[in-house]
């Protein structure tokens, strides 16, 4: 059974207008953003221009950019149901000039003696990342995320059904909540195509449920970097549990398996399907002194067999330390990422880097947020030799400077 | 709860007259009961005007914002009158944190925020709903029982608030001193209830007081330290 993605968010999106037509009267909430940057960067030919650099915007990009250009919509449907879109842009060479990064429909009924659950039906990001807690999923802490929040929201999207269970045992008197996670999905057969078209890469840059990676592959051999597709028609699926102390710390752990059928292809986007699987947990830690510090760290595997099985390793650790003052907010993370192809480090298609990121940034409050970012990644890349004639190792950084106005209203 | 009592009298306290507690007479001598709760410091003062509470953390440094509850035991003097309440939602916190309230009093809940809150009770004291909403489209909500309500957002779980009903007549919550008064307190023998949502275990500390004057001083310190407060400073765009 193939099954386009296209199809199946057609549908979606149709629902969500069926069901915001039939809500007309509820108000709706509504966001919008605008970020502009101003970059110096001397990154190499980035992955988004099908190149092998690391960073978004490399040394031909100098000079304003558009971050993003964000809206969304969260339009109540009844008492417990809900619908969520997010759209961006990011004036690139993306497939569509606009497109979604998440919809989805919720329904979180109220809490009963201490549990509550909660359905969600859609497009939308596994609960895994304790950085990208911003509106937009984006992180608050830096312009740049971790290396392992950059390859989810590059490749990884649940276009499915997930449902959670929490004990809200802070409601009750005591110092602990606790969540469980399931999901089951589909459209993401894909994932694992751009660890080893390119390896893990840092960027803002969240990928379109109808759009690709960056710019058209030319080489017409190669992926069409469209990620969100059925190609097998064996769904996937992810489970996960959290534990919360307070609201001070929290503790999340996911293992995700996509469970593609390896010898899979799909003609139509020129890709196989990617057999990903994936652990991830991640620790986050605030104090009353407005201290942050969150670790992450994510282990898994992907394969293809086209004619014999081909198979990536890949890990990747994140440290980050916050501390605010105020409106004020000084952040760094540090990130180590491997990629290990056909346990040959050495192989094309491994690589190993690590990667600084340090910012300020100032939020008004109310519209405006700004942030200065240094980061700089280091990476040994055998595939630089073999298809760029260039050295494997490469050192690239990049000074950004990011203004953010956000309007939110109803209607 | 798993508090014990702790008598003292009080006679004449401000005439300066014999002030006897369970087997100890001295003027002003503190009365150390090692609780499962904490260490109840019990003082007898001259103190014209009323009655008296202080409340110190573990470390020795003042507990504010601890809700007071006192009420005749033998004899209960029945509640405060029902009074008109208001639960705010601002920047994505309930205001107040903690709101004190006789039984049959109504709160509004109003939210003041641009974005909807939807906010529950399940506890056994009270549970009700409030479907999302901004503004203050619905009525007070009525409270009939006495204990703890525990407030959340549906939608925003770091919101967390409590409402205390409470069948005492005499209530309030201590002052950045720790302390808090109350006059015009009848002789009795009476019951002084302590909660403050922070506290570790028990949740409620109690003790008795003999008031034949109607004046006098309780001082009480917790045995372990609070629970980390809420951290309330968190941009509100951040886990929407």
């Amino acid at each position: 059974m193939r099954i386009a993605g296209r199809q199946f968010a057609s549908c979606a999106a149709l629902l969500l207008c069926a069901c915001m037509f039939a809500s007309r009267g509820m108000a709706a909430d509504w966001e919008l953003s605008l970020d502009m940057r101003a970059v110096s960067s001397d990154g190499r030919n980035s992955f988004l221009d099908n190149g092998q650099g690391k960073l978004r915007f490399d040394d031909d990009d100098d000079g304003i950019q558009l971050g993003r250009l964000r809206a969304a919509w969260n339009q109540p449907l009844g008492e417990t149901f809900s619908a969520h879109v997010e759209a961006s842009t990011w004036d690139d060479d993306d497939k569509n000039p606009i497109d979604l990064t998440e919809a989805y429909l919720e329904y979180r009924p109220y809490p009963r003696a201490g549990w509550r659950t909660r359905l969600r039906l859609g497009a939308f990001y596994p609960p895994m990342s304790l950085e990208n807690r911003a509106l937009g999923w984006e992180t608050p802490y830096t312009i740049t995320p971790s290396a392992i929040s950059s390859w989810i929201g590059e490749e990884i999207r649940t276009i499915g059904l997930e449902a959670q269970v929490d004990w809200l045992g802070t409601r009750l008197g005591h110092s602990f909540d606790f969540q469980l996670t399931g999901a089951v999905f589909g459209w993401n057969d894909p994932a694992g195509t751009m660890l080893a078209m390119h390896g893990f890469a840092l960027h803002d840059r969240q990928t379109t449920l109808f759009g690709r990676v960056g710019a058209l592959q030319t080489d017409l051999e190669m992926a069409k970097k469209e990620l969100f597709h059925e190609i097998d028609g064996r769904p996937g699926f992810y489970v996960g549990a959290q534990a919360r102390y307070l609201d001070r710390a929290i503790l999340n752990v996911l293992h995700y398996d996509n469970r593609a059928d390896p010898t899979a292809e799909s003609i139509e986007i020129r890709d196989y399907a990617w057999k990903t699987r994936f652990d991830a947990a991640a620790l986050r830690i605030e104090t009353s002194n407005d201290w942050t510090l969150l670790l992450q760290a994510m282990q898994g595997d992907t394969a293809i067999n086209p004619f014999m099985l081909l198979n990536w390793d890949f890990n990747s650790q994140s440290a980050l330390v916050a501390k605010r003052w105020g409106r004020h907010m000084l952040a760094a993370h540090f990130d180590w990422f491997e990629i290990e192809f056909q346990d040959d480090p050495a192989a094309s298609g491994s690589e190993t880097g690590n990667a600084w990121a340090i910012a300020y940034s100032y939020d008004t409050g109310e519209h405006w947020r700004f942030a200065l970012e240094w980061l700089r990644v280091e990476s040994e890349v055998p595939a630089r030799v073999e298809y760029l004639g260039e050295a494997a190792f490469a050192r690239e950084s990049k000074l950004e400077l990011s203004a953010r106005y956000m309007l939110t209203g109803d209607f | 709860m798993s508090s014990r009592a702790v008598t003292f009298r009080i006679h004449r306290a401000y005439s300066g007259s014999e002030v006897s507690g369970r087997g100890q007479t001295t003027w002003c001598r503190w009365l150390h009961a090692v609780l499962a709760a904490g260490a109840w410091c019990a003082a007898a003062q001259a103190q014209v005007g009323g009655l008296e509470v202080s409340v110190a953390r573990q470390n020795g440094q003042p507990l504010s914002g601890a809700v007071i509850t006192v009420d005749r035991e033998s004899a209960p003097l029945g509640p405060a009158a029902p009074v008109k309440a208001i639960m705010d939602q601002v920047n994505l916190a309930f205001a107040p944190d903690v709101l004190v309230i006789p039984v049959h009093s109504t709160v509004q809940f109003p939210n003041s925020d641009a974005i909807s809150h939807q906010v529950y009770s399940f506890s056994s004291a009270r549970q009700f709903q409030l479907p999302l909403y901004r503004g203050k489209p619905y009525p007070p909500v009525q409270f009939d029982q006495p204990g703890v309500v525990t407030l959340g957002c549906n939608i925003h779980d770091n919101m967390i608030a409590y409402v205390l009903v409470t069948d005492a007549p005499f209530f309030g919550r201590t002052d950045a001193r720790g302390q808090w008064r109350a006059s015009d307190v009848p002789d009795g023998r009476y019951r002084v209830r302590i909660w403050h949502p922070l506290l570790n275990e028990p949740r409620e500390i109690e003790g008795m007081v003999d008031v034949s004057a109607a004046r006098g001083a309780v001082s009480i310190r917790l045995s372990k330290a609070l629970r980390p407060a809420p951290l309330g400073s968190r941009p509100h765009t951040w886990d929407y």
